[in-house]
């Protein structure tokens, strides 16, 4: 069985803060202003090869990039 | 009788319901969990065989002692059942039912629709569509 999500090219871990954010947006107001803190992210990372950092990337940059080359790829 | 001991501990199935920022139940005996699946809908009583279930975003529903349920709607996540009646379910969101705002789910499922049925990108499109299967399964369990 192959995810509609996968073979949109997005991962596991995209596809389920999707999800997330969905049901976060979905709540009474109350809750929702609380639960909307939560989802926002900001991550950089760095690759290191030879004992060299390399090039500083925003991780959500990465991933939307590493989705659009995957997509129709993973059937 | 033997319907006596139904609600004894023995009968339990000890369930510890986590989403990252919050333990909804920690080791608490419970009567059955009802999930939902990637395989399908399923039940969880005491002594059920090991199992390692992926869930699909929809609701669970917990009968606790006594034979009251409370029921969630989890964003999706995993469902492990040990041996020994130990059962955990981790997702990233989970909120109680009525917790929920059907005019809230009901305007983004429009939303959705619209992105999902226009020319934008196919990763926008995926998102959509993924939106959409989240807030049709809310609207249906919140009715």
């Amino acid at each position: 069985m192959v995810f509609a999500w996968k073979s949109a090219g997005l991962s596991y871990n995209r596809y389920l803060a999707i999800a997330s954010r969905v049901v976060r947006r979905s709540l009474k107001e109350d809750k929702r202003i609380i639960a909307e803190r939560r989802g926002e992210t900001d991550l950089r990372f760095a690759k290191w090869s030879n004992g060299k950092q390399g090039e500083s990337k925003n991780l959500v940059d990465a991933n939307s990039s590493a989705m659009a080359a995957n997509a129709g790829s993973s059937s | 009788m033997w319907h006596d001991g139904w609600q004894m501990d023995m009968h339990d199935i000890k369930l510890t319901l986590a989403l990252p920022h919050q333990a909804i139940y920690k080791s608490q005996g419970v009567v059955q969990v009802n999930i939902p699946a990637e395989s399908g809908d399923m039940g969880v009583l005491a002594n059920h065989v090991p199992a390692i279930e992926q869930l699909k975003p929809g609701m669970i529903e917990v009968v606790e002692d006594g034979g009251s349920s409370k029921r969630y709607f989890l964003s999706g996540g995993f469902a492990t059942v040990q041996p020994g009646s130990v059962m955990s379910v981790n997702a990233v969101e989970g909120y109680p039912l009525e917790d929920f705002s059907a005019d809230a789910v009901r305007a983004q499922i429009t939303e959705a629709q619209k992105v999902a049925n226009g020319g934008g990108s196919e990763q926008d499109v995926a998102e959509a569509k993924i939106e959409l299967e989240v807030l049709e399964s809310l609207q249906a369990v919140l009715k």
